[in-house]
């Protein structure tokens, strides 16, 4: 029972799902729209569980006083100092101009850009450590590098008219043509793992 | 005046060092500030995802009569059933219910909407003849260019089958397309974390500092 | 140790501080390089020209602050283009903490510069959570979805959207994205069903991988980057942050072109002393 009617929802729900999907009658349709907003109903409450899982990990930690458990205490205070800035107005809370938007906008924003830019520093250190021509491949992708560097920027322009134009070239149709392909390999992979969960034959992620 | 006098400010512009102090080497004042980060991010998505949708999508309504709202919200409590061993079997209701909507949808979504268009793409400049009315040079060296990258690459993936003779040769041209493809990601990448190291740099001269105008 | 051991060798530290200083000397000194037009943002553009007046645009905020240095400017851009042309918005974000950059535009372009009124020319209904599967739901019933907007009043109060009920009452859909639940959705799940016209900004990082939309025509139009936002400011000619970054922008990928240059040079030179 725990296990057959778990794969008897997903074998129902998936098969609805795709048999349905262009039958625009209003019952069926209306019925299928109603399912979506149960779903993400359900998938609103993940991320719920999940800010109570960040709370019950972290709480641990600071009760075993695990390695940098000071942290933690970080951890749960900004978190709580924000939920009671988002909710203690009501809805009003999220308002501009609120503390709730004060910490976003000083807090929150530089703490997620800035953390973000440091890839500027690794990403250039890597180009000059680990980008060699070591064989032809190697040469092709370098050279497509430098030569979109140039023509994504005015100065490439600068430099020669044509930068643009190249580049326009080659993200159209070679860098497009292997994105396709990769994309399509990809589909024919998402589908089949689809049909195997749908149909009870993958279920690891049960356990 | 050359600093910023609003509290504000300063608190993003330090922690902006803060962060950027990790260049030098890991130190408790970035392990600070990014325990900061998820802290806050974390309240941060719960409060959004309540006052945007929880509550007039989901309790307001039932709270107004709509007594539908109680299946997902049932199903949507069972998911903290998996904190206990006992009873964590329970979220296969909720897990599953959600995998089948949207697995369902993928398939339809995949087909629909990326391989029949991605697929007839490639090969409508043939048949309709948008190869022949272009007038450009280059265009039409691109559609053709476009049709040989498609089938190469695929061919590179194709495992099923060893890669010698006409496959063989196919796939090395497949290597070649994906070579020019990474390279041009990798180009755009160095362009994108450098804008970002942009838009911390300004704000730093600019907002805090004052010595941009 | 000679020359080509020590560059070798190099402390990162140093390439960090070129890095750094390659973004800040241009702000200081500019160059004013002259910004190119690319064909696909010039195709957005010009489906906006051809928009009739009154015409709603859907634009959905899929970023947070680590893409706003990309794609702020733009949405700024396009936004004012769409005000400019007495076009309506309807703004709403698969990224809830896209949510108060678009508060922030749509403040500074549709109040601040342009004077127009709330629920009447432009709406905003904030985070809409569960990705693909939402977007199935809006294109086919927008009111379901969007029950009530940021402050809390009820859709049916706001006169805008009185004719605003489903896909095909959309002008323009514009995808605002950096990663998933982004533009992929929006092509895979909300234009496969409904059609219209569908329009991305990108970050640079996401670009490359939608040329292969444009050329389907899934996609009307595609905003690269910091520099397709920088094509942007210059359509509508208003300068923003993305043209004045561009120079930075030029002078870091001369750096680290040069970078990638050296690298190979020591390479080489010491796969040559090893032979």
């Amino acid at each position: 029972m725990r296990l057959q009617i778990p794969l008897a929802i997903i074998l129902i729900m998936g098969l609805f799902t795709i048999v349905t999907s262009f039958v625009p009658a209003k019952p069926i349709a209306d019925l299928n729209q109603t399912f979506r907003n149960w779903y993400i109903g359900i998938i609103t409450f993940f991320i719920f569980l999940g800010t109570f899982n960040l709370v019950r990990v972290n709480g641990e930690r600071i009760k075993t006083k695990a390695r940098d458990w000071q942290y933690s205490i970080i951890l749960i205070a900004a978190l709580g100092v924000m939920l009671f800035a988002g909710f203690f107005k009501g809805r009003a809370s999220l308002d501009e101009g609120s503390p709730f938007m004060y910490l976003y906008f000083n807090v929150q924003f530089p703490l997620e850009a800035t953390m973000y830019s440091l890839l500027a520093f690794f990403v250039t250190s890597a180009s000059f450590r680990a980008f060699r021509a070591r064989n032809t491949q190697a040469l092709v992708l370098l050279l497509a590098a430098v030569l979109i560097m140039l023509g994504r920027v005015p100065v490439g322009t600068s430099i020669w008219k044509g930068f643009p134009d190249v580049t326009e070239w080659i993200m159209s149709y070679p860098n497009a043509a292997a994105k396709r392909g990769i994309r399509l390999g990809i589909d024919l992979g998402l589908i089949s793992m689809a049909l195997r969960m749908i149909l009870g034959i993958e279920r690891s992620y049960m356990q | 005046m050359l600093m910023t006098t609003g509290p504000w400010v300063w608190v993003a512009g330090l922690l902006t060092l803060a962060i950027y102090s990790f260049l030098y080497k890991d130190n408790p004042v970035y392990k600070m500030a990014e325990y900061i980060f998820v802290g806050l991010s974390a309240g941060y998505w719960a409060a959004f995802l309540w006052w945007n949708y929880a509550y007039p999508n989901l309790f307001e309504p039932l709270a107004q009569g709509n007594y539908w709202n109680i299946i997902p919200i049932a199903m949507g409590l069972m998911m903290f059933t998996q904190l206990s061993r006992r009873t964590s079997w329970m979220v296969r209701f909720p897990l599953t219910f959600v995998l089948g909507v949207s697995l369902g949808l993928q398939i339809v979504a995949a087909v629909e909407g990326d391989m029949v268009p991605q697929l007839a793409g490639t090969f409508s400049p043939f048949t309709r003849g948008a190869m022949f009315n272009t007038y450009d040079f280059w265009t039409s060296v691109g559609y053709i260019v476009l049709l040989v990258g498609v089938l190469t690459t695929i061919t590179y993936f194709f495992f099923s089958k060893e890669h010698k003779g006409i496959l063989g040769v196919s796939s090395k041209i497949g290597i070649y397309f994906l070579m020019v493809a990474f390279g041009a990601s990798f180009g755009y990448t160095i362009m994108a974390r450098i804008s970002l190291l942009f838009g911390r740099l300004h704000f730093l001269l600019s907002d805090w500092m004052h010595v941009l105008k | 140790m000679d020359f080509i051991e020590k560059i070798g060798r190099l402390d990162r530290r140093i390439i960090f501080l070129t890095v750094a200083l390659a973004v800040i000397l241009p702000l200081f000194f500019p160059l004013g390089l002259p910004i190119e037009v690319t064909p696909p943002v010039q195709q957005l553009y010009d489906v906006i020209e051809g928009l009739s007046e009154g015409s709603v645009v859907m634009m959905s905020i899929d970023y947070d602050p680590s893409g706003a240095p990309e794609l702020q400017p733009a949405t700024l851009s396009i936004l004012r283009h769409c005000f400019r042309r007495d076009l309506k918005v309807l703004m709403l974000g698969l990224w809830a903490p896209g949510v108060p950059l678009g508060v922030q535009a749509l403040d500074e372009v549709g109040v601040g510069e342009f004077n127009r009124e709330y629920g009447v020319d432009f709406v905003n209904f904030g985070y809409k959570p569960g990705g693909a599967v939402t977007l199935v739901n809006l294109g086919r019933d927008i009111h379901d979805v969007c029950r009530q907007d940021i402050y809390g009043t009820s859709v049916e109060e706001l006169p805008m959207m009185d004719d605003v009920k489903a896909a095909n009452d959309i002008g323009l859909v514009l995808s605002m994205s950096m990663g998933v639940p982004g533009s992929d959705q929006w092509i895979w799940y909300y234009h496969a069903r409904y059609q219209g016209n569908l329009a991305t900004a990108q970050t640079a990082i996401g670009a490359p991988r939608y040329y292969q939309y444009l050329q389907t025509g899934q996609l009307v139009g595609l905003v690269g980057g910091m520099k397709g936002s920088a094509e942007y400011e210059r359509l509508v000619d208003h300068m923003g942050l993305a043209t004045t970054g561009m120079d930075s922008q030029s002078v870091a990928h001369l750096l680290i072109i040069g970078f990638v240059i050296l690298g190979n040079i020591v390479y080489w030179a010491e796969k040559r002393r090893k032979a």
